[in-house]
């Protein structure tokens, strides 16, 4: 929780180090950040308090069962790097390449065992995407190095 | 009349081939994304918004009115044979329809969501069609200090109504207007937590915001958080019918549900959470059958379903007249126009009343091409709930991506996308709600725009924004938002500790 403290004093900090243009408004453009820096601060100092005095988070149930007691940081850490290989190869490789393995990197993470199926049936998936967003919709993806094929 | 001559105009340019065709279109993906469980209507309106980005803006508004409808129905066909809510208005839904669906009662209880959707999404969108440009004319009255108090209402009330600690929902807007004051002030051209990075001096986009807090967000928090991979589907017997006994036992509820809901749409209310469990109450007092209700109740079905649907109406009411969302399905909405550069508010029937009166027709289409497209086609949406699981993820995490990119072409809103999804994944984790996060985004640059505007009219004099007689009602109605829940709380202590 200290981390939103911390994003409040951060508000603070860019805000009162920024200079001024030099010419007069009513209303700088530095009341707003401070206004917000500062419910940031009291509002995560207020959580601070009620949380030491034992009003712990409840992490949201619902749909899938109940949660399990502790996080499973592999699962998440794969799905993140599934994100992350989306952002890296999007313009070096192409949609359809960055977005297979984001595809696929997701199945694997949500415990699929049929991989040679996962990915096939994501290329096939995402291939059918990239044509029908560049062909019908006219929405630019990069081609990448697929280009001309 | 005007209103009415108006109207006629607007269904003869929905009812064109190709509109009529993006209407359809919608209704299909709409109920297709809707029936994916755990996608509510905002996620699903904002996991399309990059289908829209080159199509006109009359056809996009046409889609999205489709998309919208279609997404709340396939949403309460996974509620009821999934025990899935996408969203806090099918709460109800998911719990007194489930149980119809475990006694072998799907086919009833589907039909009566669909067919009560219909008649309070017709009833609602015709008291829209008549209000809203009502209230549009009054609106243009309204000034700056005004705006400024309203919406500070609409944060209070969204902040204080949803989930279950004030201050969390409190926390969650404040974050959502850190993220809106990224980038250069309209005003004064200054940069703002940009860090000197060029590509956020324009700003954060809110589509790759919304999308990644509701759809990165909740697909990292499965991952670390339920190992159970498998869904218990309810097979569903025989057809989508009602009987003489269940029309006559859900007509009420519908007429009833949608009094309730569309009234709470209008006014910044905290979404559809109250009237579905408003309507949900009053339908068991007043059944004949009041034993059923936890076991299966159509009233209990009925009644909240056509509540939710009028809420969903009566919350384009301020969205097209004052251009103030009250709910994430109607902030994503708002961000459509706003993809078109289009401003909802009050002017917005003068300036693109045409554009206003095609919506407001082809929400009427969209709304029968629903009941009778899918009402025979039930079965066909079931069997999408049988996509497994890691498809399913995969799917709407890729889809993200492609949102988040597509819309301008740039990585750097694909950075944005995946720390809000990790974002989106802490306020799961820590409990704390998602839609005033949206709001603040989305209204916080609204806010201050207004709050500079009224300060430089009444040249300084802080005063002026709590001088009209709108405005000190409307700090009134958010002293009582804000204290109410704080109030109730301390009484119960009081009367727990009187027991004890």
């Amino acid at each position: 929780m200290g981390s939103l403290f911390l994003l409040g004093f951060i508000v603070f900090w860019d805000t009162a180090r920024t200079e001024l243009p030099a010419f007069n408004l009513t209303v700088s453009p530095k009341v707003f950040p401070f206004a917000i820096a500062f419910l940031l601060m009291g509002l995560s100092a207020l959580l601070i308090i009620n949380i030491v005095r034992g009003d712990g988070a409840i992490p949201e149930g619902l749909e899938a069962g109940d949660p399990i007691e502790k996080s499973d940081y592999k699962t998440f850490a794969l799905v993140l790097a599934s994100l992350f290989a989306f952002l890296l190869l999007i313009e070096r490789a192409g949609f359809i390449i960055a977005a297979s393995i984001t595809f696929f990197g997701i199945t694997v993470a949500f415990d699929n065992k049929k991989h040679l199926r996962a990915a096939v049936f994501g290329t096939l998936f995402i291939t059918v995407i990239y044509f029908s967003f560049t062909h019908f919709l006219h929405v630019q993806l990069p081609a990448g190095i697929l280009k001309g094929i | 009349m005007s209103s009415f001559n108006s109207l006629i105009d607007g269904f003869a340019s929905a009812l064109t081939l190709s509109n009529l065709g993006f209407g359809l279109l919608g209704t299909f993906l709409g109920t297709l994304v809707g029936v994916l469980p755990g996608i509510g209507p905002a996620l699903a309106i904002a996991l399309l918004l990059p289908i829209t980005y080159t199509v006109s803006p009359a056809s996009a508004l046409i889609m999205f009115a489709a998309i919208y409808y279609g997404a709340m129905y396939g949403g309460s066909t996974t509620s009821i044979l999934l025990n899935t809510p996408g969203e806090s208005g099918s709460v109800i839904t998911a719990l007194e329809g489930n149980k119809m669906a475990r006694n072998g009662r799907a086919g009833p209880a589907l039909a009566t969501a669909a067919i009560g959707s219909f008649v309070a999404g017709t009833i609602a969108t015709l008291i829209l069609a008549f209000t809203a440009p009502t209230i549009a004319d009054l609106a243009i009255k309204v000034g700056a200090a005004d705006y400024v108090a309203l919406m500070l209402v609409a944060f209070t009330t969204v902040s204080s109504l949803l989930g279950a600690s004030q201050i969390r929902g409190f926390i969650s807007l404040a974050v959502g207007l850190v993220l809106g004051l990224v980038g250069a002030d309209l005003q004064s051209g200054l940069s703002r937590l940009t860090f000197g990075n060029q590509a956020a001096v324009e700003g954060i986009e809110t589509v790759p915001v919304i999308v990644s807090i509701f759809a990165l967000g909740e697909a990292l928090y499965i991952a670390s958080r339920f190992k159970e991979l498998g869904w218990n589907i309810i097979p569903m017997k025989g057809k989508a019918l009602m009987s003489r006994d269940d029309w006559k036992r859900s007509w009420k509820p519908w007429l009833r549900g949608t009094a309730l809901g569309f009234p709470l749409g209008v006014i910044p209310a905290g979404g559809s959470e109250v009237p579905t469990f408003l309507s949900y109450s009053v339908e068991k007092k007043l059944s004949k059958h009041p034993e059923e209700f936890g076991h299966g109740a159509i009233e209990g079905v009925a009644g909240p379903e056509a509540a939710n649907n009028a809420n969903a109406a009566g919350a384009l009411v301020p969205l097209l007249a004052l251009g103030l969302p009250t709910s994430a399905t109607a902030a994503v909405i708002l961000v459509a126009f706003q993809t078109y550069q289009i401003q909802p508010g009050p002017t917005l029937f003068l300036t693109n009343g045409a554009l206003i009166w095609t919506l407001i027709a082809s929400l009427f289409i969209g709304n029968t091409l629903l009941l009778i497209l899918n009402l025979p086609l039930v079965r066909v949406w079931v069997q999408l709930l049988k996509v497994p699981r890691p498809y399913l993820f995969a799917g709407i995490v890729t889809f993200a991506m492609l949102g988040a990119y597509a819309l301008n072409t740039s990585t750097f809103d694909v950075q944005v996308a995946i720390a809000i999804g990790i974002v989106g994944f802490l306020f799961r984790r820590f409990g704390m709600p998602i839609t005033p996060l949206i709001l603040g985004l989305i209204l916080g640059p609204n806010l201050e725009l207004q709050f500079r505007r009224a300060l430089q009219i009444s040249a300084g004099d802080y005063g002026t924004l709590w001088a009209s007689p709108l405005s000190k009602v409307l700090y009134t109605v958010l002293l009582i938002a804000l204290f109410t829940p704080i109030i109730t709380r301390v009484m119960k202590k009081v009367r727990k500790d009187a027991h004890a």
